[in-house]
């Protein structure tokens, strides 16, 4: 059996009692590690799940599944994914190629940040379509999200933005090599984030985003510490919400009174 | 010695009408650098006693003592033309009203094929070329390759008849048969001329002709020359007729009969070939006196040419009388100068239509009207063509022209490579010039600063060019074009060196090796070898032997010659091939296709580009090739390196956010181009076609990881299903040998798979010219193998002509170019055995 476990959103505490018991049982468990980061290390969730865990990196995850899938038939392997299994796209096809192979599934799902993003008083029937905002280079400046954050906008929808996260990214020259270098891991804040879109406002490639439009910052949602703030676009940008992982969200133009009232408590 | 001062030199700089930049360039062996030296002898920098023996412009020792030029020299030469002189020349921008002085800045350049690329560097930087034919060889190969480089780069040619002695002392020809070689020279000139000219183009006609005097005749080797000018002055009074009418008379179908004293345009018995009776018989008079020691017939002789000897001469005879006398009649450098400062255009006459070939910015900002109207108060532009080696080991002058503006010492100036893109700060520096230098020859002369319109050395900026780039003060500048060689670096060594402690300074003294010369590739394959790739073997012997006494200075360990493939395919791929990306959200459907023949010619030669207007280019794409407008107009990218033969096309409809993955498509594309699926060598002439993409609806997920590895697995894939085949390259060979030897040439080239397409006797002579195609990878020890089977009669010359398809199937077992892909592949440290597709096609 092949189990695909969601770990939840921020430490060892927060996977479910059955991913729990279904750890401790199985014969090799592998810890996914690029769509998101927990914000413990391994040793410390070793120690609390009483298990050694395997790191599996994009490449193994991507293209070397037969390793973790191998003699799932018989023997039992669970794949630890932080947050929810299915909030990262990825993890489809892997459950599709082990269905291929006449491995049996399960999952065992747990709090996302597409759930848990409702902490800011946003109801979650009024998102919209939600996007990734890639770290920009000087060649590719990819901006189809915006046409998506425009288009929740106009329908008055809030939309969620997840920030691009590089654990082991490799360098762009090394990506036409054999040898592969990699860059040091960075993950995108929401004061990056709001930067990059400010450009694209004045750019005028995002038409009704706007310097005011009202932006909530997320940070380290699930932890003691996580931090909440809303404000303008224009004035998220300097504000600094401390370690990962950050999420950004753009807010309707018009609130629910309800909303509304929620909100002033994050308001700088 | 010099009879002008650098501070004489600087104030003719800014007479720019009056300066004329040349090469001197001709086949190997055709007499550029002797004849040279006879310029260099009337401008006064060597003594004239040693002209035609000292070879100023060779200034390597390997040069003098093998007596060819390997690298392009400069020297800069002053020259006053007379006021009867100046009548000739008629166009206001061709020279300043009130100065009769000419500044030449003369660029003498190898001949031997393998050193092509010095030509390509020597022409960028001038505007008028001095072609020099060996009379009794003829147009050889070289010649034309020159010439048809020249009028690409829109250089204006003079043609200069070399080497008369020998066809009088040796070949004994007669008259009539002397002119016809001329003449037959000249016509095949202007036939290639013609080829590569538009008439009607900005260069208008430059054809060359006898009777206007952009023909020059003599011997270089003994100092002397003339035009129908000379022959023209000396009769004009006697003939009561214009110089200019009786040079028309002088030449061609013009006969005269001494009795009834009347011109005709067709021979009889009574009359004779003007060009015979009143060039060609004196000169055959004066070399049957002094070769038959008829001293007083000489004497006679010389009283009515007008010819005298100094006092230390008198006593001389034979041969060296002969030169004394012919030199001191005829003198070489008075002739050629005035030929050239008549007929050559100057830097103002040519940067007008010069100017939209160099420079690829727009046609009408700051730097490209400076460079039309070759203004020293525009924008510094300037384009280094070479870099030359100082006597400070290891660092470099930067040799090239100025176009527009100054270029001065201690000036601040971008320094802008191949690569600069404007707007970006890739291959860019700010930069001070630290001197700017005159380059003569062996000397070099520092000098304050250096106008538009002339050619000049800078130090300083050797460490921020690989070979060659733009210089410029203009912020938003373009690049000057880069240089298209015509040859191509097809043969490559590996190196190493005899102690393995030694590693860094062969590789530092590989850098400086790819700098000293304008075409050498120095590679680091990912095997960690050191590759050096040149155009044949002389050029590789040359370059081993300056890395290792020169660059590196350890001693070195050599592999075998071995010749680049090239990969292709040869038919369209048998499926569409699909490739998912890691993440597999991701999915490219592709086919590859064969180029239509000539098309990849056509890339290479600049006719398809990928800098053309795209619409443009789709027309010719569709009017010469059938390629369907709609689908050329969505090129993507050329490749390898953005500008190779081979092609991209966008053949997808209504695919959203295509455009964000383009430049990541493009990049594998670039990659699959430069290292093909079978041996990771280029690729040639293919076209793939993006028929359709799926993408993950995020943008994050369709990043370059994603996608540039899938492209490359995806045109492998292509490939591997489009029948793929090796290209071989393909020398063009020239061999002139006699009649005997002819068969002998037919054994070795036999052996060889060498092919003839053309046998000939030259006219005149008992030589013989075979032409054949010789695969480069049997050319190694050709030369060798040929002269002893000739008893050292055929001389080869190879130039790179074509790539042809190695027949067999590379994916075949046991098939030559199986054996050639899997020694390729162990040489660059891949894994044996063929590439597998199951590893590059996925499935639905």
């Amino acid at each position: 059996m092949f189990y695909l476990i969601g770990i939840g959103l921020y430490d060892e505490k927060d996977i479910t009692v059955k991913g729990l018991e279904i750890v401790k049982r199985v014969d090799r468990v592998y810890l996914e590690y690029y769509t998101s980061i927990i914000c413990k290390n391994k040793e410390e969730l070793e120690n609390f799940y009483g298990k050694s865990l395997i790191i599996a990196d994009r490449e193994m995850v991507e293209q070397n599944s037969d390793i973790i899938l191998k003699d799932a038939d018989v023997e039992d392997v669970a794949l630890l994914v932080v947050g929810d299994p299915f909030a990262a796209t990825t993890h489809t096809d892997l459950i599709l190629r082990a269905r291929n192979k006449n491995i049996q599934t399960k999952i065992i799902h747990n709090a996302s940040i597409f759930n848990a993003v409702g902490c800011t008083g946003l109801q979650l029937y009024n998102f919209g379509e939600t996007v990734s905002i890639p770290y920009w280079t000087d060649k590719w400046k990819p901006d189809s999200f915006v046409k998506k954050i425009e288009f929740n906008l106009s329908s008055d929808l809030h939309t969620l933005c997840l920030l691009d996260i590089q654990v082991k990214e490799p360098t762009a020259e090394s990506l036409t090599k054999k040898v592969k270098t990699y860059l040091p891991p960075r993950f995108m804040s929401v004061k990056e984030a709001t930067t990059q879109l400010l450009e694209l406002v004045y750019s005028q490639i995002c038409r009704n985003l706007e310097e005011e439009t009202l932006c909530v910052g997320l940070a380290r949602i699930g932890a003691d510490d996580q931090q909440i703030v809303a404000c303008s676009l224009i004035e998220m940008t300097s504000v600094d919400l401390g370690p990962p992982l950050h999420s950004l969200v753009i807010a309707a133009s018009n609130l629910h009174p309800i909303e509304q009232e929620y909100i002033k408590q994050f308001r700088l | 010695m010099v009879n002008f001062t650098v501070d004489e030199i600087r104030s003719m700089m800014d007479q720019k009408k009056n300066i004329r930049n040349m090469s001197v360039i001709a086949h190997v062996d055709h007499g550029k650098s002797t004849l040279t030296d006879s310029l260099v002898s009337k401008a006064g920098i060597i003594a004239n006693a040693k002209a035609g023996e000292t070879r100023f412009t060779d200034t390597r020792k390997d040069e003098q003592e093998r007596c060819i030029t390997i690298k392009s020299t400069a020297i800069s030469m002053y020259f006053e033309l007379e006021d009867k002189d100046l009548v000739f020349i008629k166009d206001p921008d061709q020279r300043d009203k009130n100065v009769k002085g000419f500044l030449i800045n003369l660029i003498d350049s190898p001949g031997h094929v393998d050193f092509s690329s010095e030509v390509t560097a020597a022409l960028r930087v001038t505007d008028g070329a001095l072609v020099v034919v060996d009379c009794v060889s003829g147009v050889c190969v070289q010649t034309e390759t020159v010439l048809r480089q020249a009028i690409a780069e829109r250089i204006k040619p003079v043609l200069f008849m070399n080497k008369m002695d020998r066809a009088l002392l040796e070949l004994q020809l007669e008259q009539e048969d002397l002119y016809q070689t001329f003449q037959r020279i000249v016509e095949n000139v202007n036939v290639i001329i013609a080829t590569y000219n538009d008439d009607g183009g900005p260069m208008g006609e430059v054809r060359v002709d006898p009777s206007r005097g952009s023909v020059g005749f003599g011997s270089g080797l003994h100092g002397w020359a003339f035009t129908l000018k000379q022959f023209a002055e000396m009769y004009a009074e006697k003939f009561k007729i214009d110089v200019v009418k009786l040079m028309n008379r002088l030449w061609g179908e013009n006969f005269f009969n001494p009795k009834t004293k009347k011109w005709s345009k067709q021979k009889d018995e009574e009359n004779k070939r003007s060009f015979n009776t009143y060039i060609l018989d004196p000169i055959y008079k004066l070399f049957d006196c002094i070769m038959n020691y008829k001293k007083e017939e000489t004497e006679v002789l010389m009283g009515k040419l007008n010819i005298t000897l100094k006092p230390e001469d008198k006593d001389k005879d034979g041969k060296a009388l002969l030169k004394v006398i012919m030199r001191s009649w005829l003198p070489a450098g008075e002739a050629l100068l005035q030929m050239i400062a008549i007929h050559l255009p100057s830097p103002v006459v040519a940067q007008k239509y010069r100017a939209e070939m160099l420079y690829e910015g727009p046609l009408d900002d700051e730097a490209a009207v400076g460079i039309k109207t070759c203004d020293p108060n525009g924008p510094l532009m300037m384009y280094v063509s070479k870099m030359v080696p100082t006597s400070d080991k290891g660092r470099f002058y930067a040799f090239g022209r100025v176009f527009s503006g100054k270029v001065s010492t201690g000036m601040k100036a971008r320094i802008m490579g191949p690569n600069y893109i404007p707007g970006k700060k890739e291959d860019l520096y700010e930069k001070a010039i630290q001197r700017t230098i005159l380059m003569m020859g062996r000397y070099v002369e520092a000098i304050e600063d250096v106008p538009s319109g002339n050619i000049c050395g800078l130090v300083g900026v050797d460490q921020f060019l690989v070979k060659t780039g733009t210089i410029t003060t203009f912020k938003d500048a373009h690049n000057l074009r880069v240089m298209k060689f015509s040859v191509s670096p097809v043969v490559r060594v590996a190196v190493e060196p005899k102690n393995p402690a030694d590693l860094p300074k062969l590789v530092e003294g590989l850098k400086r090796l790819a700098k000293s010369d304008p075409m050498v590739q120095c590679i680091i394959e990912e095997s960690g070898e050191h590759i050096i790739a040149g155009a044949g073997e002389l050029h590789l012997e040359i370059c081993l032997k300056d890395l290792e006494e020169d660059h590196a200075c350890i001693p070195i360990k050599k592999s075998d010659p071995v010749v680049s493939y090239r990969e292709t395919v040869t038919e369209e791929s048998d499926q569409i091939c699909l490739s998912k990306s890691p993440n597999k959200h991701n999915r490219l459907f592709m086919k590859a296709t064969p180029f239509p023949d000539n098309l990849a010619e056509d890339i290479e030669n600049g006719k398809v580009n990928p800098r053309d207007e795209f619409k443009s280019r789709a027309r010719y794409l569709g009017e010469n090739y059938d390629y369907d407008v709609t689908e050329a107009r969505k090129i993507w990218a050329f490749g390898p390196d953005g500008t190779g033969p081979n092609l991209l096309v966008d053949c997808t409809k209504g695919v959203q956010y295509l455009n964000e993955i383009k430049d990541s498509v493009v990049v594998g594309f670039q990659w699959a181009t430069k290292e093909g699926v079978l041996a990771e060598e280029n690729l040639r002439a293919v076209r793939f076609n993006i028929h359709d993409v799926t993408l993950h609806a995020d943008a994050i997920h369709r990043g370059g990881g994603q996608i540039i590895p899938t492209t490359r697995r995806c045109l492998y894939a292509c490939v591997l299903t489009a029948m793929p085949r090796l290209m071989e390259p393909v020398y063009l060979c020239e061999i002139q040998c006699p009649e005997v030897a002819v068969g002998g040439i037919y054994g070795v080239l036999n052996r060889r798979r060498g092919i003839v397409f053309e046998e000939q006797q030259v006219a005149g002579t008992p030589m013989f010219v075979v032409k054949a195609h010789l695969p480069v990878n049997e050319s190694f020890g050709f030369t060798a193998d040929l002269r002893s089977n000739t008893g050292g009669q055929a001389f080869p010359q190879c130039v790179f002509d074509h790539w042809q398809i190695l027949p067999g199937n590379p994916l075949e077992v046991g098939s030559r170019p199986y054996n050639i892909v899997q020694d390729t592949r162990k040489r660059k440290g891949l894994k044996e055995g063929l590439p597998d597709l199951s590893q590059y096609l996925d499935k639905l």
